[in-house]
């Protein structure tokens, strides 16, 4: 039984960090419909930026100017490339993500080189133990730092006028324009904020008790759970991304020990598919409709 | 799919005769010199034509998938793993203990290994009919890392991640197309097992070249591209769209099923990767694509130069840089040629995306002063 | 109609080059009548060298090269062999075969032998290409499975054996007892294989409830696993996996409480791990090997330390030192041989190789026996544990020892 439960942990405390990957994802995804494929190296980015920058500034400092830098990278990209696509359709704009992410992703994994360096704080691999469960501290902060974000989130969503007026751009864009809403502001602030959450998650994901590992390849693979994550909560709800990430970190940790270790790393994209078959809209999503 | 950059439709010929003759002759001497390569470069250089050749065969897959059925699909590396696995099983040696083998003819062992990927794609079509535009490509997606677990799991099967399992060598009626046999010398050059690859590649590059040209113009590339404009309206076309999708995800896999069994046959090893990144891996998916997406979606042509590109620049330059001596260092930092290539592609894709849709085959077409003229769409979008 | 004209003027042209007819290699034999074939020329003798400057093996790796430099440093300082200097061409395979097998027909024209060929895995896939070109190799893997090729000469304990020595030292340690359950993790492939066949000897001979658990090399997380193996009650964990996979394992040792003794291969440890997040876990990790460590206390390694350092290499030195050093030595017994026997061809090599019974490596390892084919060479380990005190990381718990369940261990192609 204290096995179930350790690896409930485990899962919850990966779970908000995939949360946090997934709602960048679906904000992107909300005002624009452009599955962003490029958010691994968004990932990436803020990471690089704070192992460069931690020696100077510490490790605070140098998270900010992780934060911050890959929110400003993301804005770039849309600014500069998506939003002078001569083609404004959706799918056209997500293989251009994939052009970017290849460009971004090899190009700090170069600079990175063959060192894996950990970007964790002081709370690295320094549990706390209650009874015979352990809770790793980074998890633990991960989830306060989740929580924290998820709330302001949907209280910006519910009532800020930024966060109305990106749900009335997913509603329904031509009238959102009508009504005096600046779509490109609106977008450009999407990616912003995408941008902003990765770099908070790169802080969580390249340390010893996440991933034991520190900024590689391997954390872009990492940020790659964010897809099934948000389409298992329905691409275009944010509430949704949540509880995808949470129940992508359980479904990864429980079928490591009940199914098999080899299985738990593919597992959760072959639920994907499953989910994108059966119910394409994930969980919490709105049914979409095509028009003839 | 309503993306514009699979807008570009590549439809009837409107070509004065003469320049249809030059076309051809030029396809000739191209064959010409191809076929007498061998007797000039050096094995490497060779290796590095037979890797843009596979590349040619999966691209030429892709496109027709993606381009001309409007079918978007990532998971063109697990066909790969597929074909090369199933050919290794089928040709292996039977009495091996760590893995299984069933000591079949190699050439029927090809024909079946690519109509097992041809049945993986049909099993696949149905998602088709669910998910649209990108959303079918990220379920795609999952095939990527079904084969990452088929891989890691089915050890008697793939030889496992670490050391993989080696391809039984190829033979057409007796004759190997290895370094084993008899020995042959034409116009006093060794044939040895670079050379003999690359005419078996050849042949299977044009094999896969003229029946891709050949669905293109007849009422199989009809049915796809109607599909692709607009599925009610090809519907109501009398075109059975469950059909033709299904078919589209049968032939392209088949295709990639081919260049799966090229691929293993090249690297003389079947090695299922460890991680999402490898032969097997989302960036090969991401590679083909970008193959097809700089080509021009639909464009067999286009395919080719796009193998040529993703697949054959970073084994040209890694070549060049030995004898050159620019990209020779490793390890931390260093530009190496496969790096560079990624770089280009990727800036490829963006350019394409951005400003030539139709990509290179667009721009092709453009230089050589051919207009493509197709009633109902005109102008660049 | 130009356009096609250039083209076919340009065919012309190409035809009217010569074609690649006639170039071979050199071969045959040398004004002292020493024959040779590849990899030999009248001043210089090439050793191949495959390994990992970028994958999870790359530190131990890049010492192991470092050895091996400094070996030919000396002996090109002492007059080469056969008035011939030595060098090293060195290739990275990152760890994966097929870039290994990519690189192999590069290299292998260029080559007398390889004196160091790192990963199980990618020997084992090269294995058929070394037969086929009779290239004599000295890899840095120590798969028993090897054994059966006459071009491979294993340095050093088996993994298993190394296993069945360690599993041993943790019974005589009352860390362990009969009846107990234990864990393996390991990395599919030679090497993992190989490790778990020993552990499955000694929990066979003393009824030890075996959980394995099989991961692959980039996999790098491994808290879940350890999870698993708490709730199964282990009493102790057994590696056969990359430092950093060993890295997450001690950490999740630490964290879960578990607490038990955990024991490793020789390449699960490098000292790069006293900096990283898991440094304070290592206390508990045990690991067994047959080459000495970079800190031992014998005369030759103080040599080899000292070289090092004047060399000035870059790299914090690990325990790859030593045996890349002794390694390349006994390529040097086996050179020298066949300088002697007039024939430094590649039969030549293999002819001396098979010639030399014993080797000796000043103890930087173990003492080795080559006569009976199919059997490492030697089944003697000592037992280490981190050290952050000492340079190269890893100090001494036991001097070489050889259990006595290693002892009767039959090896998969021993005879």
């Amino acid at each position: 039984m204290s096995t179930f439960l350790q690896l409930v942990v485990n899962g919850l405390g990966k779970g908000a960090v995939y949360a946090l990957l997934a709602l960048g994802f679906v904000i992107i995804f909300k005002s624009t419909e452009v599955i962003n494929f490029a958010h691994g190296s968004l990932v990436l980015f803020g990471g690089y930026i704070v192992v460069v920058t931690r020696d100077a500034l510490g490790w605070a400092g140098a998270s900010v100017l992780g934060i911050v830098t890959a929110g400003l990278l993301a804005l770039v990209i849309e600014r500069l490339l998506l939003s002078r696509s001569r083609l404004a359709d959706p799918a056209s704009l997500a293989l251009l993500t994939i052009g970017v992410d290849v460009i971004v992703t090899e190009e700090i994994v170069r600079r990175i080189g063959v060192s894996v360096p950990f970007i964790g704080e002081a709370w690295d691999a320094n549990p706390v133990r209650i009874g015979e469960i352990t809770l790793f501290r980074t998890h633990l902060v991960a989830l306060g730092v989740a929580a924290v974000l998820i709330t302001a989130f949907y209280l910006a969503f519910k009532y800020s006028n930024w966060g109305i007026a990106m749900r009335a751009q997913a509603e329904n864009r031509e009238a959102a324009a009508l009504m005096g809403i600046r779509s490109s502001r609106v977008t450009a602030t999407a990616w912003l904020v995408a941008g902003l959450l990765a770099g908070v998650a790169v802080l969580f994901i390249a340390t010893q008790d996440f991933s034991g590992s520190g900024l590689s390849r391997g954390t872009h693979s990492i940020a790659l759970a964010a897809f099934p994550a948000a389409i298992l909560g329905g691409l275009d709800s944010t509430a949704g991304a949540v509880v995808g990430g949470l129940v992508v970190g359980i479904a990864e940790a429980l079928s490591a020990q009940y199914i098999s270790f080899d299985f738990s790393k593919s597992a959760v994209f072959l639920v994907m598919l499953v989910v994108l078959v059966i119910r394409p809209s994930g969980l919490f999503g709105t049914r979409e409709s095509t028009r003839v | 799919m309503s993306s514009a950059v699979m807008d570009k439709p590549v439809a009837a010929v409107t070509a004065p005769k003469r320049l249809r003759w030059l076309r051809i002759l030029a396809w000739l001497v191209l064959l010409v010199v191809l076929l007498a390569l061998p007797l000039y470069l050096d094995a490497s250089w060779l290796k590095a034509g037979e890797y843009a050749m596979v590349g040619a065969v999966g691209a030429i897959g892709l496109t027709l998938l993606v381009g001309q059925a409007g079918q978007l699909s990532l998971a063109h590396a697990f066909f790969l793993l597929a074909g090369g696995t199933a050919y290794c099983v089928l040709a292996g040696p039977t009495k091996d203990e760590r893995v299984l083998g069933f000591g079949l003819d190699p050439l029927l062992s090809l024909v079946l290994a690519v109509a097992f990927t041809a049945l993986l794609g049909l099993a696949f079509a149905p998602v088709s009919g669910r998910l649209r535009g990108i959303y079918l490509g990220v379920a795609s997606l999952s095939l990527v890392f079904l084969g990452l677990y088929f891989g890691q799991s089915a050890s008697t099967l793939t030889g496992g991640t670490s050391t993989g399992r080696e391809p039984a060598a190829f033979e057409l009626f007796g004759f190997p197309f290895d370094n084993t046999g008899p020995r042959i010398e034409i116009l006093g050059v060794p044939f040895r097992q670079a050379e003999k690859s690359w005419y078996l590649f050849l042949a299977l590059t044009i094999i896969a070249l003229v029946l891709a040209w050949g669905a293109v113009k007849g009422r199989i590339g009809r049915s796809w591209r109607a599909v692709r404009d607009n599925e009610a309206s090809a519907a109501v076309m009398g075109v059975n769209v469950a059909r033709a999708k299904a078919g589209a995800f049968a032939i392209s896999s088949a295709y990639a099923g081919l260049a799966g069994v090229m691929t293993v046959l090249w690297y003389d090893i079947l090695k299922p990767d460890e991680s999402e990144y490898g032969t097997y891996g989302i960036n090969v998916s991401i590679a083909y694509l970008a193959m097809v997406i700089i080509g021009g979606l639909g464009s067999v042509g286009g395919a080719l130069v796009g193998a040529l590109i993703v697949n054959g620049l970073p084994q040209v330059l890694a070549l060049y840089s030995t004898q050159a001596g620019l990209f020779t260092q490793s390890g931390e930092g260093a530009f190496t040629p496969v790096l560079v290539s990624i770089f280009i592609y990727g800036a490829a894709i963006i350019l394409v995306v951005l400003f030539e849709p139709g990509g290179l085959a667009a721009i092709g077409r453009r230089i050589t002063g051919f207009s493509r003229k197709n009633p109902g769409k005109e102008g660049p979008r | 109609m130009r356009r096609l004209s250039l083209a076919l003027c340009a065919v012309l042209a190409v035809g009217a080059c010569s074609t690649k007819a006639g170039d071979s290699g050199s071969s045959g034999s040398d004004a002292s009548g020493v024959k040779t074939d590849v990899g030999v020329t009248s001043s210089e003798i090439v050793l191949g060298v495959m390994t990992d400057m970028s994958g999870p093996f790359k530190n131990l790796s890049i010492g192991i090269t470092h050895g091996n430099q400094l070996w030919v440093n000396d002996i090109n300082a002492a007059g080469g062999v056969c008035g011939r200097k030595l060098r090293l061409e060195v290739v990275d395979h990152g760890y994966k075969a097929d870039t290994a097998k990519t690189l192999y027909p590069q290299l292998e024209p260029k080559i007398l032998g390889m004196v160091q060929l790192v990963g199980s895995p990618i020997t084992a896939a090269l294995k058929g290409n070394i037969q086929a070109d009779k290239v004599t190799t000295t890899p840095a893997s120590w798969s028993s499975e090897l054994l059966d090729n006459p071009y491979i000469m294993v340095v050093g304990t088996t993994y298993d054996v190394e296993m069945i020595d360690g599993m041993a030292y943790l019974q005589e340690q009352g860390m362990v007892k009969d009846g107990d359950t234990v864990g393996h993790i390991y990395i599919d492939g030679e090497y993992g294989a190989n490790g778990l066949r020993g552990s499955r000897y000694y929990a066979q001979k003393h009824n030890l409830q075996l959980k394995e658990v099989k991961i692959t090399s980039t996999d790098t997380d491994l808290t879940n696993i350890v999870t698993g193996l708490r709730g199964q009650g282990v009493k102790s964990i057994m590696l056969t996996t990359t430092p950093s996979q060993t890295g997450s394992v001690m950490a999740a040792n630490k964290a879960l409480g578990l607490n038990v003794p955990v024991l490793g291969n020789n390449p699960t440890y490098d000292p790069v791990l006293l900096k990283s997040p898991a440094a304070n876990a290592l206390d508990k990790l045990y690991v067994v090997a047959s080459s000495v460590p970079y800190s031992a206390d014998i005369p030759k390694e103080q040599q080899v330390a000292a070289k090092y350092k004047a060399a000035g290499f870059p790299e914090p030195p690990n325990a790859g030192t030593p045996y890349g050093y002794a390694v390349a030595e006994v390529w040097g017994t086996v050179l020298k041989k066949a300088c002697d026997n007039k024939d430094l061809t590649r039969d030549g090599v293999l002819a001396a190789l098979q010639q030399t019974t014993s080797a000796d490596t000043g103890d930087l390892v173990a003492a080795l026996d080559f006569s009976k084919p199919g059997a490492p060479a030697t089944r003697q380990v000592y037992v280490a544990q981190a050290d952050a005190s000492v340079e190269g990381g890893v100090k001494y718990v036991k001097p070489l020892f050889e259990a006595p369940d290693a002892k009767d261990y039959q090896a998969p192609h021993q005879k």
